[in-house]
């Protein structure tokens, strides 16, 4: 059963400026797509294509429009939201951003758990130094500020954030754009790892398309709202059917082959 | 004919537990006509080397070389007066995040105009100046691809896409004909389509006007597009500077490999879903810096000896500062 | 909480500590500090050390002078006033009243004041900008004028001058916490607290108060010192504490008729309410800089 399926999710963003008569809105949909556990989906589009809107649709920071989120078969809706912020979990495109300055970090790693299980204290700060450790850092850290980790720490911290309430899907917004390449690779292979372990489903988004190519097993393109095409990753890399997706295969690929060599 | 030529560079920074090296005996050369590539992770000292070219670090700071010439001419003993006067006829600079780097009150016709060297406009009149350089400033904007040059030029810089802006800090470079260009990470977290185009201005700019450009990034997709020479640096240290083909053939220095292999599209042979080959442990903090070679602690390939910083040594005109390096296994 | 020793030559402070070592380095501050605490004490343990009864007066040693003066003597060491009463006692009386009352007020309007600034500040639309707009245009006035028209409503005394000095002190309170909520309900961590189910309540006691100690602190200490000259100057002006009660601003109010021939019975009550003053603007100002790098520090 797949573990994620949207049918037709539309949303519109009204954006009045007081001094003009005219309301821009931006459209976002319809959008349809699923995918099984354990599987990676990449969103590929252009800044203002929609794909943060997408992501906070799905997480459920917005609502929609119209259209209906399935998970494991459970529509997704008001009425079960807690639900919701339990399997569905974000990381957020800024590390550094995202997590609160004057907090500890095993304060901002409690928070889910306070506010979702019925654990006891202790049962909390141990589950929060089993979730330190498996993101690969020590369980020392819960008593860290957030101005004293580096990039690369902050990318685990908001993935172990993410992970802490055994969540079925994780939803990552460009986490590796700021991140150097080897910390890069770091954080990769931590979140493949993960995924093989636990059998969580991914979506991330990203506009690098070499990490898209390789690990994801599903692609959507977006531009300007609207899906433009969808399908596994070697199918449309090697076969791009759209317009706008040949023109991004084809870069990525110019950028490959004309290497100096 | 060499341009740029630096040895022996060490910077020492004042912090709270006293003075560090943060740039420690860095050498590169920059030949006329080359695109050369700088790469180095964030806390590499990237950004410190294009300020200590530019003459842009603060006084208190220590800079001492063995010799930072410029065609010649020691860009240490200069005053600042011809510094400045060197580095606006000879370099210019581009920036990573073009928003910030351009004045928000001002447009961007505004700016252009000002950065229009005084020997171009040939014109005594004001009244015909104006007129010469505004068709100046639209030969330069159509040179890089901006075709819609009425509305680039009357607009503020906020109200512009980043792609756009960014070609048009290039034109601004391009305003004083340098014989340098130094991009710092001009494509950093752009989509794939603008960052082709971009590449390939540079690349224009390179063929056809014959001038040098220093690529400073650690997107190496980016850079094996463009240069023909890179210098990788490791913590304030350069740890291998040599011919892009000869270093992706063979690498010497093991962080160079490293580098090399992190990024997926350059296997092709990488099977979906497998981890990438990376380097354990993270870039130490400028409070932390390791004794002798600083990737010590994290190479793989790491003994005794390395407490003592490596001597560069070279072949043919690849160089390589390592105890230990890659090619030595063969033997 | 223990500090990890990760690297044995650093160790990494947490915000509080770090604050309190940056206080330290600041010899002024510390100056401050010790004055702040010895007025607390005294506030605290007043009737312990006061040698008389505020209020005792005895009639047989009018206008004494102090102790160091060659007329004075070691009983009063303060000497007396106009009726008679022991000038030591009823200054640490009066610091009590005066500084003791500023405390009560700073923390009640601190209270007040940010839970209505937290209201306006989460709510959206109508209801927070007309509180925001009429608070603030309230603050136009200097608190002094404030505090004495409510008294003109509700007539003379302490107790109506408390309330009028505490209501004059909400309105920068709601302003300050209305403007760092909202800017801080922009954040991405704010975002990522309501997508772990916080409810209004919880992000703002857990996310955001933690980030406000430091306006809070600077907004005290500034109501502080602004409280303690209110209540000393409505009672110079026979607005708040009425004569007998040993007031230092009713204490001047006195004195002044027989300043020429006893100039310690200004001159003292005056010293106190400056060295009141110094104090608090000492640590206020020491806290202030400690409290700037707090969350930066590397």
């Amino acid at each position: 059963m797949d573990l994620i399926n949207v049918e037709d999710l539309t949303f519109q963003n009204h954006t009045k400026s007081m001094w003009s008569k005219s309301k821009m809105t931006f459209n976002l949909g319809p959008i349809s797509f699923n995918f099984k556990a354990g599987e990676t989906l990449a969103i590929v589009g252009n800044n203002s294509s929609g794909k943060s809107l997408l992501a906070k649709l799905l997480v459920g920071l917005e609502t929609p429009k119209s259209g209906k989120i399935y998970m494991n078969g459970l529509e997704l809706n008001k009425s079960n939201i807690s639900n919701r912020c339990h399997d569905i979990r974000m990381i957020f495109q800024d590390s550094n951003e995202s997590l609160n300055p004057g907090l500890t970090l095993g304060s901002i790693l409690e928070e889910p758990l306070r506010h979702n299980t019925k654990l006891n204290a202790q049962q909390r700060k141990s589950l929060i130094e089993h979730t330190l450790r498996q993101v690969g850092l020590m369980a020392e850290h819960q008593f860290f500020y957030r101005h004293m980790l580096s990039d690369g720490q902050r990318q685990r911290i908001a993935l172990a954030r993410a992970l802490i309430l055994n969540p079925k899907v994780i939803v990552a917004d460009e986490p590796f754009a700021a991140l150097d390449p080897s910390v890069r690779s770091q954080a990769v292979n931590l979140l493949m790892k993960l995924q093989r372990d636990l059998g969580l489903g991914v979506i991330f988004i990203s506009h690098n398309l070499g990490i898209v190519r390789h690990i994801s097993d599903k692609v959507i393109i977006m531009r300007d709202g609207k899906v433009v095409e969808s399908g596994k990753t070697d199918v449309i890399f090697n076969w791009p059917k759209d317009e706008y997706t040949k023109k991004l295969v084809e870069s990525h690929q110019s950028l490959i082959n004309r290497q100096i060599n | 004919m060499i341009l740029l030529d630096i040895k022996n560079l060490t910077l020492e920074i004042d912090i709270s537990a006293g003075w560090v090296k943060a740039l420690d005996k860095i050498n590169m050369v920059i030949h006329e006509g080359q695109i050369h590539a700088l790469v180095g992770e964030s806390g590499s000292g990237k950004s410190l080397i294009v300020k200590a070219i530019v003459g842009a670090l603060p006084h208190r700071w220590r800079i001492t070389a063995d010799r930072m010439t410029w065609k010649g001419q020691n860009l240490l003993t200069m005053s600042a007066k011809s510094r400045r006067r060197l580095i606006r006829k000879d370099i210019s600079v581009i920036f990573q995040n073009p928003l910030e780097s351009l004045d928000p009150l001002l447009t961007l016709g505004q700016q252009l105009k000002e950065m229009l060297p005084r020997d171009k406009v040939s014109k005594t009149w004001f009244w015909q100046r104006s007129d010469e350089k505004q068709s100046l400033a639209i030969k330069l904007l159509h040179r890089v691809g901006i075709k819609n040059h009425q509305l680039c030029l009357t607009s503020y810089p906020h109200q512009i896409s980043n792609d756009v802006v960014q070609k048009f800090m290039i034109a601004m470079a391009l305003a004083s004909e340098p014989k340098l260009i130094i991009a710092d990470d001009p494509t950093r977290g752009m989509e794939v389509t603008s960052k082709t185009q971009i590449l390939n201005l540079l690349n224009k700019v390179n063929q056809v006007k014959s001038m040098s450009v220093l690529f400073v990034s650690h997107d190496l997709l980016a850079i094996s597009n463009m240069a023909s020479y890179m210098t990788v640096l490791y913590c304030g240290q350069t740890v291998e500077s040599g011919e892009l083909k000869q270093l992706r053939k063979r690498a010497f220095h093991p962080y160079t490999q490293a580098l090399l292999n992190s990024a997926p599209s350059f296997r092709k042979d990488l099977p979906p879903k497998s981890p990438l080959s990376s380097l354990d442990g993270t870039i130490p903090t400028l409070h932390h810096l390791p004794i002798g070679c600083r990737l010590g602690p994290r190479c793989p390939r790491a003994r005794r000896d390395c407490v003592v910083t490596p001597q560069i040594r070279r072949v043919h005109t690849h160089f390589y500062s390592c105890h230990f390096p890659l090619h030595w296994d063969v033997k | 909480m223990s500090q990890s020793n990760l690297y044995q030559e650093e160790h990494h402070p947490s915000p509080l500590q770090y604050t309190w070592m940056a206080f330290k380095s600041n010899h002024i501050a510390i100056a401050g500090l010790f004055c702040f605490t010895f007025f607390l004490v005294i506030t605290i343990f007043c009737p312990l050390l006061a040698p008389f009864d505020p209020n005792m007066q005895q009639v047989g040693d009018l206008l004494i002078p102090p102790a160091w003066d060659p007329n004075g003597g070691i009983t009063h060491l303060f000497g007396t006033d106009a009726l008679g009463r022991d000038l030591l006692s009823r200054i640490i009386y009066g610091c009590r009243m005066t500084f003791g009352i500023s405390l009560l007020l700073v923390l009640v309007a601190m209270l007040l004041g940010v839970s209505l600034g937290a209201l306006a500040g989460m709510s959206k639309g109508f209801r927070s900008s007309f509180l925001n707009h009429t608070l603030d245009s309230i603050q136009a006035i200097p608190t002094l004028l404030t505090a004495i028209i409510i008294i003109a409503i509700l007539g003379p005394g302490l107790v109506n001058s408390m309330w009028a000095i505490a209501l004059a002190l909400i309105p920068q309170f709601v302003h300050q916490t209305r403007d760092l909520v909202r800017h801080e309900l922009s954040k991405e961590y704010i975002m990522a607290a309501k997508l772990d189910g916080a409810s209004q309540l919880h992000i703002f006691v857990r996310s955001i108060l933690p980030n406000m100690v430091e306006m809070l602190v600077v907004q005290a200490t500034l109501a502080l010192s602004v409280s303690i000259l209110d209540i000393s100057a409505l009672g110079f002006l026979k607005l708040g504490a009425q004569a007998p009660s040993s007031e230092l601003g009713a204490m001047l109010l006195e004195g002044i008729e027989v300043a020429y021939m006893a100039p310690w019975t200004i001159a003292l009550p005056g010293g106190a309410l400056f060295m009141m003053m110094i104090s608090i603007n000492l640590v206020g100002d020491g806290l202030r800089s400690a409290l700037r790098n707090r969350l930066l520090h590397s």
